[in-house]
């Protein structure tokens, strides 16, 4: 790694180290407290959304580029995470948007009474589901659940639940805890919609082809490229990431003959910001031409409206399920608890 | 007779250089004194093999064994403390050095229990050696000594911990002991009224080497 | 007369007996803030309680039995082989097992046992299929828990062994006894008494495990109950079943407590006599079994760190060394550590005197008070490795959402008291037989020269266990430094520290920066722990502090 980078690079490295130990020094443990902007949005997300290789950072610059704001993205270890955070800080909460959060989850959020309405001009959605009618909560991408896989490990991936569970002994998957990670909800109600009262003998019979569960996706996926897994939740857009980020064709979302649970990502205004206008500018943002390009490559899934530029280059080689999964967002949190307490005991056994 | 013709001895690293000759004949004590660090140990620990000597022979009877391992000399300690397996019984503490599978019952068992009347201690036969007294403690050591078969027996400053009275009484039970089993004694001790209470002959060490002569 | 002797000793026992109260009020102060909470609808304990009692009990019992298995071997192959070269720095390693931050050595061992970690990609290329992933589970558990708690028994027996009288090596060895009879007659007696309260200590450390269970759990079947507290904490925002959970815990841990009290008979902390230790003499057998079990048991414990290394090594250091998130993380661990560590040498050094006071007073027979207060003050400072941290965690978030101010302010407070908490059972067992010691030797001399706290603390206890207060540091420094624990709750972006930035990076697959975080963890600790001791320890006692170590 060193062979990188000249002597002279490796200078400035040091120095700059160097002024910025100082500068930590100061400050260290009350980092981030000054700013040069006169207000800052905070933004609540998960992970690897607001990781360097994430959207956050292109959103960002692009977004202080027209506020005269600063914006923070605090990253917590998952999307149902960042919704805990805010609860547990309940009014000293720093949050201005809670943004990651899915439809399945929506629900539960909106009943904790800590989101007011988005008030962003909705008319430029591009859904598959059709129009958008959530005052609240504002969608911003989407992509459909799918277990990916390395083509040299797995010849031939199952392709649908029976199968995969059907699977030799040795193949193993990794999936999220529905609890904190939208993925791992998502699976629990694509099985759930998939095969209704038959589910759990479902998650009976995948129970040994878990290797672990983990309490994100970024977990998971790690995981799985570490090769501890053979298979992982992930999106039908995953292997773009691959693809095109890497020029790393092995990779692929094995389809499903059940069809695939669809997931559309959501951002909501938290009522206790006192930036508020300022928030919905960032909203309506989200929607624009400029985020809506930045996230199809830094997020990998598909944006939630139609762009000038349009999509990026391979990801027409994604499949695209004939046949989506999406369960009303109301029904979802009227049984979200029984299901997964469902679950956890069949895990549990 | 226990007999030491020159046993040379020196620690790794140090200038010292010991040199022992001594005999003892079956049926008396002999006792060696000397100030802290002259050797007293350093003697019956190569009498009971656990330091090897450089060089000289030692013998009973006419029988060399400079180099048997502790356990095939005929030899047996008393040590001024720790003789004793703290967790178990008087019975267990005394049949262990004729029997290292310690048996409950049998014949040993009932030797051990005579070795334990020899010295006094009938009534102690179950009890666990840490409620025993000092003094007790140190005669269930000589009740073992005595049942082991050594001719040899090296007592390390035995009575030293103990108060006038009893010590007095291990003195007297040590000497009657000897007499009748024909052993030969070694006794180390600090004390010079030990020496002239019982032993036939006294040592002192000097320099690496024992001077010294008999009593009677 | 009595109340004349206790009050004349005041002076070291108040300071002690309030910080043991203080600790204990807090916790209690931060519990019931969750109940005070609005969102605490009812106490409950959730569906599965009886069920997670169950099987972390199992995992608990199993890793016990299995460290002090290893643990009892491993000792008593050490013990045996007195002299050769690196026993110094192989029984320091195992010392140091007790601070090697948890994370790291997951990640280690992950690499190792993973289904495509060093053996099983060593049996592929040997034409073998490799075995089946069994890290994530109840047997990844396990290996964790023994890893660290079998280095912890062995180094804890060692000691004992290593203090057997050279009159018993003797005895055994006129005698005639064999290797098995020797274990039987004088090496297990002199370990029984220890074997209790480590085994409880293990159990308790197992019993309430945070990060290995959350990383290597695999799936809720063998959560612990401190995980489901995190659970329902973070993931379902039940504060009331996170308060029964904490509460059932406590009281679960509690009682164990007591019962290991009861086994360990009389006060065990007061003089351990040490006489100068003998050659064992073993047979060549034997010699080439004990050279066997250590060889085998260096592998083991070397290899998770090796490839810590190894895997460290290849991380782009000037990129993390000019990363602000890492720089900012390694200094705030560094301060939170040093604070950690004032504050463990203050508490633990009042808790012990408070203890030795009590304690030669009941040497002396003179106060029916001191009984009571001694086994309280006992109990309580093992009580702290039964209060979940999240807990106390979550109560200070609370208790800062009621008053307000600085977050980040609370969220120090809240790890330099769960860092106390969990430093100061160690700390206390360290210090106070040696505050012991030296007060049944000097209390005397220092009444009949009219010697009074300062100047007999300058005089006297500030010499004797300066090695102890050394090794305590480095404890609590390094302890402080590698715990996730609070800070899975606390952790934002403008406070972050080594073991929760290596935690992200772990979770994202950011393997090369977690690689290297893991290794400059694995180098702060192992220098500060391997070499602090030896700096500030004075030469003098120097062997005395190994035999705590």
């Amino acid at each position: 790694m060193f062979g990188k980078i000249s002597p002279q690079t490796a200078k400035q490295h040091f120095k700059s180290a160097g002024y910025r130990l100082a500068l930590l020094i100061t400050g260290a443990l009350t980092a981030g407290s000054v700013n040069a902007a006169d207000k800052t949005l905070t933004i609540y997300t998960y992970d690897s959304f607001a990781a360097d290789w994430g959207p956050a950072p292109g959103i960002e610059k692009a977004f202080e580029e027209t506020c005269d704001c600063d914006v923070q993205f605090v990253a917590a270890d998952s999307s149902i995470g960042a919704l805990r955070k805010v609860q547990i800080e309940g009014a000293q909460t720093q949050a201005d948007i809670v943004l990651g959060l899915d439809t399945n989850i929506a629900e539960a959020a909106r009943e904790t009474g800590l989101f007011v309405e988005h008030n962003a001009d909705t008319s430029n959605l591009s859904l598959p589901t059709g129009e958008w009618t959530d005052s609240t909560f504002l969608p911003f991408d989407y992509s459909y659940f799918a277990f990916v896989y390395n083509k040299e490990n797995v010849e031939k991936p199952p392709t649908s639940f029976t199968a995969l569970a059907a699977m030799p002994d040795d193949f193993k998957i990794v999936i999220q805890d529905p609890r904190s990670s939208t993925p791992g909800l998502g699976l629990l109600l694509w099985i759930q919609q998939a095969y209704g009262d038959e589910a759990n003998e479902v998650w009976q019979q995948l129970a040994p082809k878990i290797v672990t569960v983990t309490k994100g996706w970024s977990d998971a996926y790690g995981l799985f490229l570490k090769d501890e897994a053979d298979m992982v939740l992930s999106y039908t857009t995953s292997p773009a990431y691959h693809d095109i980020a890497e020029g790393d064709q092995r990779f692929a979302a094995a389809p499903f003959e059940e069809g695939h649970y669809m997931q559309i990502e959501v951002a909501a205004i938290v009522g206790s910001s006192e930036n508020k206008a300022l928030a919905e500018d960032f909203m309506q943002f989200m929607l624009s031409d400029t985020v809506q390009d930045i996230i199809p490559t830094t997020n990998w899934v598909y944006p939630a409206t139609t762009t000038a530029q349009g999509l990026p280059e391979g990801f027409e080689k994604l499949h695209v399920p004939e046949n989506s999964l999406l369960l009303d967002g109301i029904e979802v949190e009227k049984n979200r608890n029984a299901w997964i307490d469902q679950w956890v005991e069949t895990l549990g056994q | 007779m226990l007999s030491l013709q020159n046993v040379r001895f020196a620690y790794p690293g140090s200038e010292t250089v010991y040199d022992f000759s001594l005999q003892v004949t079956a049926g008396e004590i002999s006792c060696i004194s000397g100030r802290s660090g002259s050797g007293k140990s350093t003697l019956l620990d190569l009498i009971a093999g656990f330091q090897p000597p450089v060089s000289g022979a030692i013998h009973w009877h006419q029988k060399d064994f400079t180099h048997l391992p502790p356990d095939k000399r005929p030899v047996t300690t008393v040590f001024q403390r720790n003789n004793l397996f703290e967790h178990r019984n008087a019975i267990d503490n005394v049949v262990v050095g004729i029997n290292p599978k310690v048996p409950k019952q049998g014949h040993d068992v009932e030797r051990a229990k005579a070795a334990l009347t020899t010295v006094g201690l009938q009534d102690y036969f179950d009890t666990q050696v840490t409620l025993l007294s000092g003094g007790q403690q140190q005669r269930v050591a000589i009740a073992r000594a005595v049942l082991r078969d050594a001719g040899v027996i090296l007592l390390d400053e035995p009575f030293s911990a103990l108060d006038q009275t009893t010590r007095a009484e291990m003195l007297s039970l040590i000497r009657t002991l000897t007499t009748k089993s024909a052993r030969a004694v070694i006794m180390v001790t600090h004390d010079l009224r030990d020496c002239e209470a019982i032993a036939d002959s006294h040592y002192v060490i000097e320099q690496g080497t024992l001077h010294g002569q008999s009593i009677n | 007369m009595l109340s004349k002797n206790l009050f004349r000793f005041s002076g070291s026992l108040l300071p002690g007996l309030l910080i043991a109260g203080g600790f204990l009020l807090l916790a209690s102060v931060l519990l019931y803030q969750l109940a005070a909470q609005p969102d605490t609808l009812s106490l409950s304990l959730g569906p599965r309680f009886l069920k997670i009692l169950f099987w972390s009990t199992v995992q608990a019992g199993c890793s016990t039995l299995l460290s002090v298995l290893l643990g009892i071997v491993l000792a008593w192959a050490l013990s045996h082989r007195r002299r050769f070269r690196g026993r110094r720095l192989y029984v320091a390693f195992l010392s140091s097992a007790l601070v090697l931050p948890t994370l790291v050595v997951v990640l280690g061992i992950v690499t190792i046992l993973g289904r495509s970690g060093w053996i099983n990609d060593t049996l592929r290329w040997l034409g073998h299929s490799g075995f089946e992933p069994f890290i994530f589970g109840f047997s990844g558990i396990v290996i964790a828990h023994v890893y660290f708690n079998g280095s912890y028994v062995a180094r804890t027996l060692l000691s004992r062994l290593e203090s057997i009288p050279a009159e018993q090596h003797k005895l055994t060895r006129s005698i005639g006894l064999n290797a098995w009879q020797r274990f039987k007659m004088i090496e297990l007696p002199s370990i029984a008494s220890t074997l209790p309260s480590v085994s409880i200590t293990i159990f308790l450390l197992c019993f309430t495990s945070f990060s290995i269970v959350l990383i290597l759990g695999g799936s809720p079947k063998f959560n612990t109950l401190e995980v489901s507290i995190f659970e329902a904490i973070k993931l379902d925002f039940n504060l009331g079943r996170a308060l029964g959970l904490a509460l059932a815990q406590l009281a679960i841990c509690a009682v164990l407590i007591m019962l290991g009290s009861r086994f360990s008979k009389g006060n065990q902390l007061i003089s351990v006599p040490s006489g100068k230790q003998a050659a064992w003499h073993d047979s060549k057998m034997l010699v080439a079994i004990q050279n066997l079990i250590l060889f085998i048991f260096a592998v083991l414990f070397m290899l998770p760190i090796l490839a810590i290394i190894t895997d460290g090594m290849a991380a782009d250091f000037i990129s993390l060394f000019t990363n602000k998130n890492f720089l900012t993380a390694l200094l705030t661990s560094l301060i939170i550590a040093a604070l950690s560590t004032v504050l463990v040498i203050l508490a633990s050094t009042l808790l012990a005197s408070a203890f030795t006071t009590l304690a030669t007073q009941q040497r002396l027979g003179s106060s029916r008070l001191s009984q009571p207060l001694l086994k309280l003050l006992g109990f309580s400072s093992t009580l702290y490795l039964a209060v979940p941290s999240l807990v106390l965690g979550l109560g200070f978030f609370l208790l800062a959402r009621r008053i307000g101010g600085e977050q980040n302010l609370w969220a120090v407070a809240a790890l330099l008291t769960s860092n106390a908490l969990m430093v100061l059972p160690f700390a206390v067992a360290a210090l106070a037989p040696a505050m012991v010691k030296s007060a049944n030797r000097y209390d005397k001399l220092a009444f009949s020269l009219g010697l009074t706290k300062w100047s007999r603390w300058r005089l006297i206890e500030s010499h004797l266990v300066r090695p102890e207060l050394a090794y305590i540091a480095s404890l609590a420094f390094c302890m402080s430094l590698g715990d996730l624990g609070v800070i899975a709750l606390f952790g934002n972006q403008d406070f972050i520290t080594l073991p929760w930035l290596l935690y992200q990076k772990m979770g994202s697959y950011r393997t090369d920066e977690a690689a290297g975080i893991a290794l400059v963890m694995l180098a702060i600790t192992l220098a500060v722990f391997l070499l602090l001791p030896g700096l500030f320890g004075n030469t003098k006692h120097k062997s005395h502090w190994r035999q705590h170590a």
